[in-house]
């Protein structure tokens, strides 16, 4: 390496160069001008997190102080902006450590001796590192440092020690450093993989100003890819269980497929910020919905990836296996470069998420497409597409033609990437047994939108582009159209003018504007409380970003686990005489295995008893004893509520983390030992679904169901052991609001039987979502069940989310979520005399 | 002589890669591998035919955008290797 200057561009002794990078003053104010718009764009609809908004923040003043200082000082200036970007994402501490570890990295690859050394010292370096990692060793690291780490290594360092191994032209430190600590990265865990000689060949090659103005384009192309995410990703993204019509299947076919919108507008917005440094970079992705065949797919999808197979895997493999024909070389190279992509995204799984890929679906993907891509080249190699210089076509019939291979090629996509994302390989199968259901005008939506979008797109990329004057006049189309975007996405985010639009756009435009979990992802965030997190598939699943912030320790009791496995329908319980530490406090669990105090179990005299049924929120789950909402309204009974009969008030409470409501079918049984006055069913949500989910557990794990009612719904829904989650949801689905009822009416009567008042009480969750979807039929089905209903719908109104969540990934309610919940339902319920006796009225006596 | 590289690898890409394409319109500088003109298909072809016209040995590196993106440059690498 060599110090900065020397050789780079600006270079006193190349005039023109030291021209390279200046722009005339009123092109710099129509840039930062652009990026205001691109800052009240990205703020609006609230593109990605707040940490991305503060590093595009820091990126845009960046560039305005970049953009003026002189070529030679740019690049450090960029090193700089990139390490504080580091810090300012992840903080001080990690980001020293990402930037100690990085250097220690940079520094192996450069260490004076053979290059077979150096590589294995970094292969040594990757093997300590990665058993940090997966916490085979202690390391003094946070977690949060690897992905981003990660991220800016695990590839780079493989392209990085190939260009040195090869280099003709060394590269500076500061080049080298800029190279590893890009700017983007910090906020990226998913990010391109930046081949290190196109890094520095590109490097303002170009006229400044068209570069600068390139990078504002892809980055609101990038925002309109996020954008058409956000809106499959909400609207119409569907789980495989809900797919019970060919209609349906071929909307989640097109769905599941398009959300890689995500990754392409992530790409996007990150190669734009680059290109504001001066850094040229190819385009990411291009048109990869026109793909023609798979090798044109494979070329046109995530174009960095490819490039990086091709450079440092297939040429190699190609050449040293020449001596076999070209055509066996180009197939076997082929199928080494799978082999290594699919190998490679198990080894970028595992730096992202610290756990290893092994899915039999993921080596199968990739192994078809593998096949497909060698059966294309061999065609190709026979009949090589036509190729122009302007890539324009005239040929209608050839023009159309390309448009049915692209239109065939979409959907074979569609299909293997629908496997490939798929939960299990039986429960991909079980999806297409949809195509026995009802067919429907609906049925031709999804595939006329794309074939109409294939054609159009077809026709317009062979179409003859301009030359000269011409081209001139589509740089200044690109920017119209680039200006003209953002203004009016801004425009339609206020409401005033949106609601001028219709309600259900301004109600679209809304939903846009917020980068929340879909429907889906909430649900599976919530099994993910109580069960190892699933399939967090994609790299470019919301869920998992907000997931794999959550600390390994979170609320973690120290020593042992609060609940213990039984035999029964309920499967667990809390452990009896138990109390531990957490990190949110003290959790007392009393002889009877409430998480509450102790209390004889017949009521003392002259006292008023409430059990409580529910599941973690009930129990407190993140806060201490005495915090629940239930010991906090127990306490306020005892203070200043009526006073009659009745000198004192106890409320049990029996919820338990994770129980679904048939489970508390047991809890009821236990909370009527106690011989309360009154027990308080809570539900907090997705009632319908929960229920029918945990029945089909319990058929899977063979469990008896000892409730006559619920065993003739599983039956009637033809449910057995062997059928996989998604095909008994399916399966279920028809008989949910029947399961429910039968739940209910369980619980009611035997709370009934046992002279008692059954109330069912609706908590909400703590921010809005689908969740809500079933709150209506939940309501109506607990009042037919005899309850009496208090609904809770609006005890978080007004209140914002931050300040009543535990955390972004645990939306259960912290202690002032608990005393909201508390106060509300004091209320509630001491204005009830069906529930609480009013002073000097008496109530049915306890047996 | 790098002319004659020139011209015959120029020869060699529009009867191989843009048939019925203008001549004039692909110059020693026109971008190929960045252009989409040469896919990795195209670049072996040329690759050989590099290597049994001139009789050099070309390694995988030097098919990299550096080498092989333009005319200009495809000849300076035969040039290059024959010295």
């Amino acid at each position: 390496m060599y110090v900065e200057g020397a050789a780079q561009p600006g270079s006193r002794t190349n005039p023109e160069r030291r021209a390279q990078g200046t722009i005339a003053p009123f092109q710099y104010l129509a840039i930062v001008a652009q990026l205001a718009v691109l800052t009240v764009l990205l703020r609006q609809f609230q593109i990605e997190s707040g940490g991305f908004l503060r590093l595009a923040l820091l990126t845009f003043a960046g560039f305005a102080v970049h953009a003026v200082l002189p070529l030679r000082s740019r690049l450090p200036f960029f090193l700089a902006l990139s390490l504080g970007g580091i810090v300012l994402v992840m903080n001080v501490w990690n980001a020293a450590w990402i930037v100690t570890i990085g250097l220690m990295l940079v520094g192996l690859c450069h260490l004076p001796i053979a290059f077979r050394w150096r590589s294995a010292l970094l292969i040594v370096a990757g093997v300590v590192l990665a058993a940090m990692r997966a916490r085979w060793v202690p390391a003094p690291v946070s977690d949060a440092i690897w992905p981003i780490l990660g991220s800016m290594f695990m590839f780079r360092t493989i392209v990085y020690m190939y260009d040195l191994s090869h280099a003709s032209r060394p590269a500076s430190a500061v080049s080298t450093l800029a190279y590893f600590f890009m700017l983007p990265n910090a906020c990226f865990p998913l990010f391109p993989v930046v081949d290190s000689e196109a890094f520095k060949r590109n490097y303002f090659k170009t006229d400044a100003y068209r570069t600068y103005q390139r990078g504002i384009d892809w980055m609101v192309r990038g925002v309109i890819h996020l954008l058409l995410y956000r809106y499959i990703y909400y609207e119409l993204a569907l789980a495989p269980a809900e797919i019970i019509s060919p209609a349906m299947l071929v909307q989640y076919l097109v769905t599941n497929f398009l959300l890689y919108l995500r990754v392409s507008g992530l790409f996007h917005l990150i190669v734009g910020m680059l290109y504001l440094f001066g850094f040229e970079l190819p385009e990411t992705h291009h048109r990869y919905l026109l793909a023609a065949s798979f090798t044109d797919f494979w070329r046109r999808i995530n174009i960095y990836w490819k490039d990086f197979m091709q450079k440092v895997f297939y040429y190699p493999a190609v050449f040293r296996l020449k001596s076999l024909g070209m055509t066996r070389a180009m197939v076997l190279g082929t199928l080494w470069v799978f082999a290594m992509t699919w190998a490679l995204h198990a080894y970028q799984w595992f730096w992202l998420r610290g756990t290893m890929l092994l899915a039999p679906q993921d080596v199968l993907f990739w192994a078809i497409l593998a096949v497909l891509v060698v059966i294309n080249g061999l065609i190709e190699l026979r009949h090589p597409p036509k190729r122009t210089l302007s890539g324009a076509d005239q040929n209608w019939r050839r023009l159309l033609s390309r448009a049915a291979r692209t239109y065939a090629t979409f959907w074979v996509i569609c299909i293997i990437w629908s496997f490939w994302t798929a939960e299990s390989v039986t429960s991909w199968l079980s999806m297409w047994s949809a195509l026995r259901g009802e067919y429907t005008i609906k049925v031709l939506l999804f595939p006329s939108l794309i074939l109409a979008v294939i054609i159009l797109g077809t026709f317009e990329s062979h179409m003859p582009r301009g030359k000269g004057t011409l081209r001139l006049h589509s740089h200044t189309r690109d920017l119209a159209v680039t200006v003209a975007s953002m203004l009016v996405l801004i425009a339609v985010s206020v409401e005033a003018i949106s609601t001028q639009v219709g309600p259900q756009f301004a109600t679209m435009i809304t939903s846009l504007r917020s980068g929340r979990l879909s429907r889906l992802d909430v649900a599976k965030l919530e099994r993910g409380y109580y069960e190892n997190l699933l399939s967090v598939d994609q790299f470019n699943s919301q869920l998992w970003e907000v997931y794999s912030k959550r600390p390994e320790t979170w609320l973690d009791v120290r020593g042992t686990a609060l609940k213990r496995f039984t035999a029964d329908f309920g499967q667990m319980e809390l452990i009896p005489s138990f109390a531990s530490q957490t990190n949110y406090g003290t959790v007392s669990i009393n002889r009877w295995g409430m998480r509450d105090q102790d209390y004889s179990e017949t009521p003392p005299q002259n006292t008023f008893r409430m059990a409580m049924l529910g599941a973690s929120t009930v129990m407190g789950w993140g806060v201490g004893d005495g915090e629940t909402f239930e010991s906090l309204m127990e306490a306020r009974l005892n203070h200043d509520g009526p006073r009659g009969r009745y000198s004192r008030y106890e409320i049990l409470n029996f919820g338990v983390p994770g129980y679904q409501p048939p489970q508390d079918l047991v809890s009821v049984d236990k909370a009527m030992r106690f011989k309360p006055n009154a027990v308080i069913y809570v539900a907090t949500g997705r009632e319908l679904s929960r229920a029918a989910d945990y029945l089909a557990e319990v058929v899977h794990k063979r469990i008896a169901i000892p409730y006559a009612p619920l065993a003739h719904v599983v039956a009637k829904a033809g449910l057995t052991a062997d059928l996989d989650d998604v095909t008994a949801a399916r399966q279920l689905l028809p008989y949910r609001g029947e399961l429910l009822a039968s739940t209910y009416g369980l619980i009611a009567a035997r709370i009934r039987a046992g002279g008692a008042t059954p109330v069912f009480v609706f908590l909400p969750q703590v921010q809005a979502g689908s969740w809500d979807e079933e709150t209506p039929e939940t309501l109506r089905i607990a009042a037919a069940a005899g309850f009496i209903v208090i609904d809770l719908s609006n005890v978080f109104a007004g209140q914002s989310i931050e300040s009543i969540r535990l955390a972004e990934w645990d939306d259960h309610p912290n202690a002032k979520g608990h005393r909201l919940v508390a106060d509300r339902l004091y209320d509630a319920i001491s204005r009830r005399p069906d529930i609480l006796p009013a002073r000097g009225e008496h109530q049915l006596a306890h047996r | 002589m790098s002319d004659d590289i020139a011209a015959a690898v120029k020869g060699f890409i529009l009867e191989q890669f843009l048939p019925g394409e203008n001549p004039d319109e692909l110059t020693p500088e026109t971008p190929l591998i960045t252009g989409g003109i040469l896919d990795s298909i195209a670049t072996l072809k040329l690759t050989m035919f590099l290597e049994e016209r001139w009789g050099v040995a070309l390694a995988a590196h030097e098919t990299s955008p550096e080498h092989f993106d333009t005319i200009s440059r495809i000849a300076q690498l035969v040039r290059s290797k024959r010295a």
